[in-house]
């Protein structure tokens, strides 16, 4: 209780933000309901400008969530990248000037743990489907996918389900809703793949009438299968090297090898083996945590993430030593058995002992307002502004592997910004104005009604034929 | 060429005609006289005559002698032109368990519990032969030929794999053994198991994908073990996996059912990814995807989706939160539902039309409404007879009115098959003739014997 009695004195603001809600000052603040622009067959402009525009934000006030905040600060975008930022930029002639007065600019909201716009989230029939790519079952048309613009969220992690022990591979994207599904993957993203422990793999609270029980019934048995599978993967590709080896010293005359079977599910994991997947873990309790990283210790791979993580701050350092992250919840606590000793600490404890850790939304709707989850663990664990602001960006793009390219308002990064009415961990913050490599995706003044929204879409596209690929 | 006065010829023929309709096909020998001839691939003859024997074309032209042994049928006033395809049919297949199917029979929830009671669609049949399983009723088949269809593409209508189709002309009744061509092509789709892996779309495509792997590797083993089997372990006669050999190796064609933009998309990449001799077929969103089916074969459902199912949950998602003028919107989107056909052929890409599985009666009334929406007549015409034999590999037997092709004709009255108000009147399947019973006060088909 002491964390909450020391917190400072500005994230009192849920207070505040209240009588000023009242207040015709603040009302004025507040940009018009958006009007229903799409209605009848007016005609809409499309509202994603091309790429490649010079855009300048200026005199707002910058949370770069890597060096600090800059007071009337200016961002100069150049080809969706970030050219320059400080007080003293000049604007050069013909650049889109976004003003940013009375604006806080921070860098796109990622969230680290996402089902958002899918056909399907488990592919939970079998035990492993590490050959299932989460990548299939996107589409770009979900309309939660503009809400989330509306939210600040320029980047994610598609997640598939935790239905079994080894789920399918990841996809990480940009928001770029209107654009086609091709568009919007994270090309430079490390793939990743999804893990699952706990009562969801033991199927303890959803067992599946009139069937037979799927293995592994107990975390022990969740265990089992992990070093089974990857046993099994490290043979395969013993297997895979010995035939190329013996393709390689293939002399004139001789008989091709016979390649051994390529199996799909053990590619998957032979690449985690490998490092050049990502495990992305959903876990709660410490016994089970400690276990998938004894068990990544044994066999040589790195747990990327740690998703939710709830008992993470009990085994924080065991966690930090492992090079993992861990991806929470905001408040999601004793909801189940396993989430019994989840806490409202649990973020910045674990972020005080070293661990990268994020705020996730692992839904539609809190995927919205993730900037105030992540006021949240100011106000829970007393963690500094700009460490609350890093949960939702910079260490969401450091677990995804994607730190080099966005997650902070850094020179030579992808010009992925939000920009607010207010600070972001405000109740008052609303976001104006979305950004993803330059372009703008979310602007509160043209936004439409969503039903005008996918009426736009499906006529533009219709007209581009290809959707405008970009 | 007639000298008999109109109302005494009617009356003649209405005795010669009447009764062979009932009867079914009547065989022969015919010339077919002063026909308006849409050829599709030679032009329009405006005054022409076919002349059939054996089932087979073996004259066409404005000028063309009429052997003795030939029954005369004049065709005046009457447009001919070859029989339609249709490239989207399960006609006589036995229909899939439904969901469900078998629950609850015998046992009841016995402590065994899981597999007597639960369904087994399962979808993964690459290796099933539509041809060995296919009887048409003479009830379907009358009714599909009815509306100038002569010759359907039989293949399971749901399912990854589904297995390999057979197309069949519209015979009375029709089983494999008298299919034009069997197998077509292996037949590819997105629904998942009813149990068991793979249930969800991505499970499904990784099923596809990895079965595509093994039937190649399983090519290469086999024609190892062929050559030379000593010292080699001996593949597995696996006919799941044999069926798709010559599928992963291009020889024999994939049809892959995809119909919303994410669907082409997804089928697209799996049949470049392989190297697959793919044909998209629905591609009711085709419009959306120009870029992906550029180069590629398509056969197009011109079973509309409802506007509102269009995009899908997304779709209805907007009309259930937001308000919005969703009666325009829906007459947009219509709008671009029924210019798919035209969107593709301005694109340049080759297609078949296809019903989509509506009802034959529907089927040319749906056309119409493509062409209503920009296609061109002639490309519309085309794409029901001669671009959907190519796609089966019969372009030299079957889709235009040319000498040596198999006699599979529509007679249409008031206009080409495709124009507006034309009603089938008399439709060839192999040389046979059937009879289209007129509704009444309606002329029949002028006969005379030479």
């Amino acid at each position: 209780m002491k964390r909450f009695q020391s917190r400072r004195a500005y994230v009192a603001w849920p207070v505040c933000g209240l009588a000023l809600a009242a207040s015709a000052a603040f009302a004025q603040q507040i940009p018009p309901a958006p009007q229903p622009a799409g209605s009848g067959t007016a005609p809409l402009t499309m509202p994603i400008p091309p790429a490649g525009k010079l855009v300048a934000i200026t005199n707002a006030t910058i949370l770069t969530a890597s060096h600090g905040t800059i007071e009337k600060g200016t961002i100069l975008i150049r080809d969706g990248k970030i050219a320059e930022i400080g007080t003293n930029v000049p604007v050069p002639a013909g650049a889109v000037v976004i003003d940013g007065t009375g604006k806080f600019v921070t860098p796109g909201i990622i969230d680290a743990h996402s089902h958002s716009s899918l056909e399907g989230i488990n592919e939970g029939t079998e035990s492993v489907t590490a050959m299932v790519d989460i990548g299939d079952a996107f589409r770009e048309d979900g309309l939660t996918l503009y809400r989330q613009l509306a939210g600040g969220v320029t980047a994610a992690n598609v997640l598939h389900g935790s239905a079994n022990t080894i789920g399918g591979k990841n996809l990480t994207v940009k928001l770029k809703w209107g654009l086609p599904v091709d568009s919007m993957r994270f090309e430079k993203a490390p793939p990743g793949i999804k893990f699952a422990l706990g009562e969801n793999v033991r199927q303890t609270n959803n067992p599946a009438p009139g069937r037979t029980p799927r293995y592994p019934r107990t975390r022990m048995g969740v265990e089992e299968l992990l070093r089974e599978r990857f046993t099994t993967a490290r043979d395969y590709q013993a297997e895979w090297a010995a035939y190329n080896k013996a393709r390689s010293a293939l002399k004139k005359g001789d008989a091709e090898p016979i390649p051994p079977r390529k199996d799909l599910e053990l590619d998957a994991l032979v690449e985690v083996l490998e490092g050049k997947r990502l495990v992305h873990a959903h876990s709660y309790r410490s016994d089970e945590m400690l276990m998938l990283l004894k068990v990544a210790r044994d066999f040589g791979f790195r747990v990327a993430t740690l998703q939710h993580g709830l008992e993470g701050y009990k085994i924080a350092d065991e966690i930090a030593a492992a090079g993992t992250g861990v991806s929470t919840f905001a408040d999601e606590w004793a909801y189940k058995l396993e989430a019994w000793d989840a806490i409202p600490f649990n973020a910045s404890l674990m972020a005080e002992r070293g661990v990268k850790v994020t705020v996730n939304s692992d839904s539609d709707e809190r995927a919205r307002r993730l900037y105030q989850d992540a006021a949240k663990m100011m106000h829970y664990g007393n963690t500094s502004e700009e460490e609350a602001l890093r949960m939702i960006t910079l260490n969401a793009a450091w677990q995804l592997g994607i730190d080099k390219y966005t997650g902070s308002i850094d020179v030579g990064k992808d010009a992925d910004i939000a920009i607010f009415t207010a600070h972001p961990f405000s109740p008052a913050a609303r976001v104006d104005m979305t950004l993803i490599d330059g372009r703008l995706f979310f602007d509160r003044k043209t936004a439409p009604t969503l039903a005008a929204l996918m009426q736009l879409m499906r006529r533009t596209r219709a007209a581009m034929g290809n959707g405008g690929v970009n | 060429m007639n000298v008999l006065p109109t109302a005494l010829r009617r009356a003649a023929l209405g005795i010669v005609c009447v009764m062979p309709c009932v009867a079914g096909a009547q065989r022969g020998t015919w010339a077919l006289t002063n026909a308006r001839i849409e050829t599709v691939t030679k032009g329009v003859i405006e005054r022409g005559t076919i002349v059939i024997r054996d089932g087979l074309i073996v004259a066409v032209g404005a000028d063309v002698a009429i052997p003795a042994d030939a029954r005369i049928i004049d065709l005046s006033q009457r447009t001919v032109s070859p029989g339609l395809i249709d490239l989207t049919s399960t006609l006589g297949l036995p229909a899939p368990a439904a969901d469900g199917g078998g629950r609850g029979g015998g046992g009841g929830r016995g402590a065994a519990g899981g597999a007597a009671s639960e369904p087994r669609f399962t979808g993964l049949d690459p290796e099933r032969v539509a041809a060995d399983e296919l009887h048409v009723s003479p009830v379907d088949a009358k009714a599909t030929r009815d509306a100038g269809i002569t010759a359907v593409l039989v293949a399971p209508g749901r399912g990854a794999l589904r297995g390999l189709s057979a197309l069949v002309p519209m015979h009375d009744s029709v089983s494999g053994t008298d299919a034009l061509r069997s197998p077509v092509a292996e037949h590819f789709g997105f629904q998942g198991a009813q149990v068991g892996y793979p249930q969800t779309i991505m499970g499904v495509i990784a099923y596809q994908r990895q079965s595509l792997h093994d039937a190649r590797r399983h090519g290469q083993v086999q024609d190892r073990w062929r050559t030379n089997p000593r010292g080699l372990v001996r593949p597995d006669n696996d006919p799941k996996l044999q069926a798709l050999v010559p599928v992963v190796r291009g020889t024999l064609p994939a049809f892959y059912e995809a119909s919303n933009e994410n669907e082409i998309r997804r089928a697209v990449s799996v049949g470049k990814e392989f190297g697959l001799k793919f044909t998209i077929v629905g591609a009711t969103e085709g419009f959306k995807a120009l870029d992906a089916l550029a180069g590629h074969p398509v056969v197009v459902s011109v079973n509309f989706p409802r506007p509102a199912l269009t995009t899908g949950w997304a779709y209805r998602q907007s009309m259930q939160h937001a308000s919005g003028d969703s009666a325009a919107a829906a007459r947009e989107t219509l709008k671009a539902i029924e210019g798919n056909a035209a969107a593709l052929n301005k694109a340049g890409i080759r297609f078949a039309l296809a019903s989509g599985g509506s009802r034959p009666g529907e089927f040319v009334a749906n056309v119409r409404k493509a062409v209503a929406a920009g296609l061109p007549a002639d490309i519309a015409l085309q794409a029901l007879t001669i671009r959907a034999a190519e796609l089966t590999g019969l372009s030299e037997a079957l889709g235009s009115i040319e000498v040596g092709k198999i006699a599979n004709l529509v007679v249409t009255e008031g206009g080409g098959v495709l124009a507006d108000g034309a009603k089938v009147r008399t439709v060839f399947v192999d040389g046979e003739r059937y009879e289209i019973a007129p509704s009444a006060g309606a002329s029949s088909t002028g006969e005379k014997l030479p």
